[in-house]
């Protein structure tokens, strides 16, 4: 799908970032330049008592006063009292593959800061330029944690989504290498049989790999978003728009091989990522809303027409979710399944219609540009129904 | 009462300003609207669509204010935003000549003029004669009615010898992110945007500038808002849009007159002196997908737009009107407003202090034939002194989480000349 720009990393999202090991929320950025003095703090306050820790920017570095704190609420103060060459705090993880929380733009007589909760481990605080850019920054104390993996079913659905988005990811990256194999070739027909093939993977994936917005948008953007840059239409889509449209595998080398890059680093992210029921279930009905608009509206496969295998990906994949928390949903709540698999049905009939054998290039599937307007309208009236029914589960199991 | 006469009586009401002891509103209503609501941009007068009779108590009240057409700044800008939307985007016809256009605009304006005031565009003095107003807002309360107009790029190609008169910042729209635009709601050589809080009286003002038109311009596209997404002034509160969200919270006011004139209206920077105390008008057709919006949690719902749903507060905390902290952060060590919310993204603070004036409406065009979901969202109108703010804060939304529910499928840009004085026509300084 395309992200269209979600990026949900950056509120409460499916996945935290890996790299810290205590951290239990992925970090965003939080950036605010502030004129006056004081900057932001007090802002964390009404999640509990909170530290303050002061930075003074200067040419050899950025030193956290103290350099050690207990878990929970902190406010990073920021001043820079003249040094020319520095201008920007940052707290990131401790390999400092992530920015948790920053202050740019501070020149010299300048003074802001940031706020942050933060779990216990080490992270440092970073100041670009400085002679020593990278200063130890210690949090003490107990993580406090979400009571969902106490729950031995909710633990057990979350660790079997995690095994199944990383499967999903590994056969992403080895049938997009196999398709990038037939480019390479210059075989023009194989390569449309094989780009459908790798496509389902990631559409099984998605609501996790739009945590990371710009890997995203490099593996699957379309043209429209984020940027409407031909120069960022670079994935999936724009090897599509080649092989289809311009019927041609000029230049398609290079972008398969920077494909192929770019799933492997979704590969390590998702390797590493953590997971929770809330966000499995919401990531099931975005999966359906997904095939609920892109697909339907054919826009998502606008050059190759191969909608019907990605979409039949989405809802796998969504229900996919539903089977991993069923032993919890059964108890909590069974008429909720009972609909789901009845609405579930519905569509698998609806998309049986459209079956074929080998299909529209061997997808198993007929060409989405000869479903009629009134079958198109049919299977989104059943893939509506079914969202609809997918969206109750996030209230239930958010324990 | 036939029709026709319907429409000599109202055309016996005085124009605006003048009091007939006749036909037209009694003098004490008049005094009693004018210590309600003051003199100025709010309302003009007592007057409105009557029918036959003045005294019936129905057609006192709300909905009979009038807003001064004449002014130094086109009405239907920093008006307090009216209820409904009619919004025409129009072309000039191709076998029309300079004379014809510069004509047409002379007798919109008298057309415009006399529907602001109340009154219908024409009288009908033959009844062989089609009827010179279309009719449908007879008895309708004026409802503050304000038609404004604009000129897009297009007016200015070597048609009609304007070419030297295209001011440097008016140009189609750079593509932009997370558009996919339909060329049927695209462009137009002009525009006319009419606001009441009637619809149907909005939908009469452009139907029958249109009409007046018919041989010189012809309809590109039009669009129908029924129900306001902004509020432009203090005294009005901020209205909700089909998210279910406030909007506009921290939109520029009427009463911010500095802002106005930083952001809005254009000044001597421009190199075409006849745009000066106009502004520029970027309108966008978002289609909203609400049956995918509907279906998030409340809590993500928050955190794409960055405000608490009910109150409208930011979720830094406060109430609807504290100014949101961007840097606070929250209780699970991410900001407390989203790195991708809505309002973050768009704000002033996150684009060097670039604003512009907001007055969208909310639209359906029905059910999507396709999909059986809702073709509907807001019809995104704003108003600023250079297109380039709009693109700059469409730019910055290209990470914004609510992409996820919407799409820009429609987009023109006008430049809309400033307002007159009683005796000045539309395109007199254009043409001149």
């Amino acid at each position: 799908m395309s992200s269209e720009g979600k990026r949900r990393g950056c509120r409460g999202a499916v996945v935290a970032a890996a790299a810290a090991l205590a951290l239990v929320a992925s970090g965003c950025s939080s950036t605010g330049t502030s004129t006056g003095s004081g900057g932001s703090a007090g802002t964390a306050a009404d999640s509990g008592k909170s530290s303050t820790v002061k930075i003074d920017l200067t040419a050899r570095g950025c030193e956290p006063k103290p350099a050690k704190i207990p878990a929970g609420p902190v406010d990073f103060n920021v001043t820079n009292s003249g040094a020319g060459a520095v201008s920007e705090a940052e707290l990131r993880t401790a390999d400092l593959g992530k920015i948790l929380g920053e202050q740019e733009n501070l020149t010299p007589g300048l003074s802001g800061g940031f706020s942050l909760t933060l779990q216990p481990g080490t992270y440092k605080v970073s100041c670009p330029g400085a002679s020593q850019p990278h200063w130890t920054f210690t949090v003490t104390g107990k993580a406090t944690g979400p009571s969902w993996p106490s729950n031995p079913q909710l633990a057990a659905a979350v660790q079997g989504y995690a095994g199944y988005v990383k499967q999903n990811t590994a056969g992403l990256v080895s049938h997009t290498q196999a398709f990038c194999q037939a480019i390479d070739a210059g075989n023009l027909n194989q390569a449309k049989m094989l780009y459908p093939q790798a496509r389902v993977y990631y559409e099984r994936i998605e609501p996790v790999a739009e945590v990371w917005g710009s890997l995203d948008t490099q593996i699957d953007g379309r043209w429209e978003n984020p940027v409407t840059v031909a120069s960022r239409f670079i994935g999936f889509h724009k090897l599509e728009q080649l092989m289809w449209q311009d019927k041609t595998l000029a230049g398609a080398p290079k972008l398969c091989a920077g494909l192929v890059t770019n799933e492997q680093q979704l590969l390590t992210l998702v390797s590493n990522a953590q997971y929770n029921p809330l966000e499995m279930a919401s990531g099931a009905t975005d999966l359906v809303n997904e095939a609920a608009t892109g697909k339907i509206s054919g826009e998502e496969e606008r050059y190759s027409n191969t909608d019907l295998p990605v979409f039949a990906a989405n809802m796998e994949a969504a229900m996919k979710v539903v089977s991993l928390l069923q032993p919890y949903l059964q108890h909590q709540d069974p008429g909720a399944l009972v609909l789901i698999k009845q609405r579930n049905d519905a569509v698998t009939s609806q998309l049986a219609h459209f079956k074929a054998s080998p299909g529209y290039d061997g997808t198993g599937y007929v060409d989405y540009s000869t479903v009629t307007q009134a079958e198109r309208r049919q299977l989104s009236a059943a893939v509506n129904a079914l969202a609809e029914a997918l969206s109750k589960l996030s209230a239930q199991v958010s324990a | 009462m036939s029709a026709g006469r319907q429409a000599e009586e109202q055309l016996r009401q005085p124009p605006p300003g003048e009091v007939s002891g006749q036909s037209g509103p009694s003098r004490r209503r008049l005094l009693t609207v004018a210590g309600l609501f003051g003199a100025g941009a709010v309302a003009g007068g007592l007057t409105g669509y009557f029918t036959a009779s003045q005294d019936e108590p129905a057609a006192a009240g709300a909905g009979t204010q009038t807003v001064p057409f004449y002014g130094a700044h086109q009405a239907g800008i920093i008006t307090p935003a009216q209820d409904r939307l009619a919004f025409g985007a129009l072309n000039v016809a191709s076998t029309a000549a300079r004379t014809d256009l510069r004509d047409l605009l002379r007798e919109w304006t008298g057309a415009a003029a006399r529907m602001a005031s109340g009154r219908l565009v024409g009288e009908d003095s033959v009844p062989e004669a089609p009827p010179v107003d279309t009719g449908e807002a007879l008895g309708s309360a004026v409802g503050r009615l304000t038609i404004t107009i604009g000129y897009g790029p297009s007016l200015f190609d070597q048609r009609f010898g304007l070419a030297a008169r295209k001011p440097s910042a008016l140009a189609d729209l750079p593509p932009l992110p997370n558009e996919n635009l339909d060329a049927d709601y695209t462009g137009g050589d002009l525009c006319i945007q009419a606001c009441s809080d009637d619809p149907l009286v909005a939908f009469h003002a452009v139907r029958n500038l249109a009409r007046i038109g018919m041989g010189v311009v012809e309809h590109d596209w039009m669009e129908l808002g029924f129900g306001r997404t902004s509020a432009t002034s203090a005294a009005q509160a901020t209205p909700r849009n089909l998210l279910g969200f406030k909007d506009g919270t921290r939109n520029i006011k009427a009463e911010q007159t500095d802002l106005l004139n930083q952001h809005v209206w254009v000044g001597r920077e421009t190199d075409q002196p006849w745009l000066r105390g106009g502004s520029y008008l970027v309108t966008r057709k978002i289609r909203m997908f609400v049956e995918n919006w509907d279906r998030d949690y409340l809590r993500d719902q928050e955190n794409v737009i960055g405000r608490a749903k009910v109150s409208g507060a930011p979720l830094s905390g406060g109430s609807e009107f504290s100014p949101p902290d961007f840097t606070a952060g929250g209780a699970d060590g991410q900001p407390a407003i989203p790195a991708d919310a809505h309002i973050r993204l768009a704000s002033p603070e996150h684009n060097g202090g670039t604003r512009i004036l907001r007055r969208g409406y909310s639209f359906t065009d029905g059910i999507d034939p396709q999909a059986g979901t809702l073709l509907g969202g807001l019809f995104f109108i704003a108003f600023m002194k250079d297109p380039a703010q709009f693109v700059q804060l469409q730019r910055s939304l290209a990470g914004d989480a609510l992409n996820e529910y919407i799409h820009h499928t429609g987009s023109a840009v006008f430049a809309c000349p400033p307002g007159l004085r009683p005796g000045q026509h539309w395109g007199d300084t254009l043409f001149a």
